[in-house]
């Protein structure tokens, strides 16, 4: 990791995906849905550290039922992270116990489906209520495994994306777009 | 389900609420001014912010958009050893520890709101044993009637009252974080 100051935050990119404005605009199109979906129901909003951090932050916000927040923290065994098709070492394991509860996955970007496809297997076996993925963006070309996103801000092509919570070499994740870059 | 549970699952936070103690411009008006002051002071230096799980999250990111300098983010997660939570004047123990390796760097931990102080108090002297160049700490919140352990602040959104505080990242009952302003608990649920 590289610790050099840069003075320009914005080096690197090469194009704005979507923009600040389009971004806040579909998240409140997905408060709305979810609010819906679930009125009544006893919702268990689950992030996954930390790229999820920024849109369930703005998420939650636009959610207008009662619910609850926990994180999990997971990391491959090896090298290679999200490309790895192996399960998920969990880091930090909910602190709720979910049986009987309705529980929405928050994530920022789905690419292979691996590790997302592991982490629903791991908590099906916790007996949930009912299990759903709500992700900001889903990459379809890149896909290997089947994952059902019920919950869709973008799709995206096959290119580096940065910004609004998503990293490259931790940099560009304040950012309140969602751009390309190099 | 708690009395508070039932009341929030059956007719929403309001009926708990007493009164919007910092409604949401004023809560982003500070965040923005803080994130100015931290990019001031921070200038030339690529700063660390560590949030504690669970409450300070809608904080740090909120704030981390207001940032003008390169920075990075990571997450602790912390519990007590025994009951009683924040207020307990145990140890915290480590239940998920940071990524990143912060010797050398210049660490900022950013919390939701400081009570007794015993909690932050732990974590920042087991932080300072891993030697960052430096360590301060961001705050939403200061509750300065409830403090009981020292820990300087040098980053502070608002000083508040002894009161039973929710919403922006504070829970009831672990309802109610997500609402986007900070609001009282009336009396009779306290």
């Amino acid at each position: 990791m590289t610790t050099a100051a840069t003075s320009d935050l914005t080096e690197g990119i090469t194009r704005v995906l979507f923009t600040e404005a389009q971004i806040q605009s579909r998240i409140a199109e997905l408060g709305a849905q979810i609010s819906a979906d679930y009125a009544g129901k006893d919702l268990l909003l689950v992030c996954i550290l930390r790229g999820g951090v920024v849109f369930l932050a703005d998420l939650m916000r636009q959610v207008s039922i009662p619910c609850t927040l926990d994180f999990m923290s997971v990391a491959s065994y090896g090298v290679g992270a999200r490309e790895s098709n192996r399960s998920p070492r969990i880091l930090l394991d909910l602190r709720e116990d979910i049986a009987g509860r309705d529980v929405l996955l928050v994530e920022d970007i789905v690419d292979s489906g691996y590790t997302f496809d592991h982490l629903l297997q791991l908590l099906r076996t916790r007996e949930p209520a009912s299990l759903k993925v709500c992700a900001l963006l889903s990459k379809p070309t890149r896909r290997e495994v089947e994952v059902p996103i019920d919950y869709l801000g973008f799709e995206i092509p096959d290119e580096y994306v940065c910004g609004y919570g998503i990293d490259a070499d931790e940099r560009y994740r304040n950012l309140p777009y969602i751009a390309s870059v190099k | 389900m708690s009395k508070i549970t039932d009341c929030i699952a059956n007719d929403g936070y309001e009926s708990l609420l007493d009164k919007v103690l910092i409604d949401e411009p004023t809560l982003m008006a500070r965040v923005a001014e803080l994130g100015a002051q931290i990019s001031a002071d921070y200038a030339g230096k690529v700063p660390l912010l560590v949030c504690i799980l669970r409450g300070g999250v809608m904080f740090l990111t909120d704030l981390t958009k207001k940032l003008t300098i390169p920075h990075h983010i990571d997450f602790m997660a912390v519990s007590s050893y025994g009951v009683g939570a924040r207020a307990s004047r145990g140890q915290p123990r480590i239940t998920l520890d940071l990524n990143t390796d912060i010797k050398g760097r210049h660490v900022i931990l950013v919390e939701d709101i400081v009570d007794s102080g015993h909690t932050i108090d732990h974590v920042l002297r087991i932080l300072q044993t891993r030697e960052p160049a430096s360590l301060k700490l961001c705050a939403l919140l200061d509750k300065p009637e409830r403090r009981e352990a020292h820990v300087p602040i040098a980053y502070l959104g608002f000083t508040i009252p002894n009161e039973f505080v929710f919403g922006y990242g504070l829970d009831l009952d672990e309802y109610c974080r997500n609402l986007p302003f900070i609001g009282t608990v009336k009396k009779e649920y306290q």
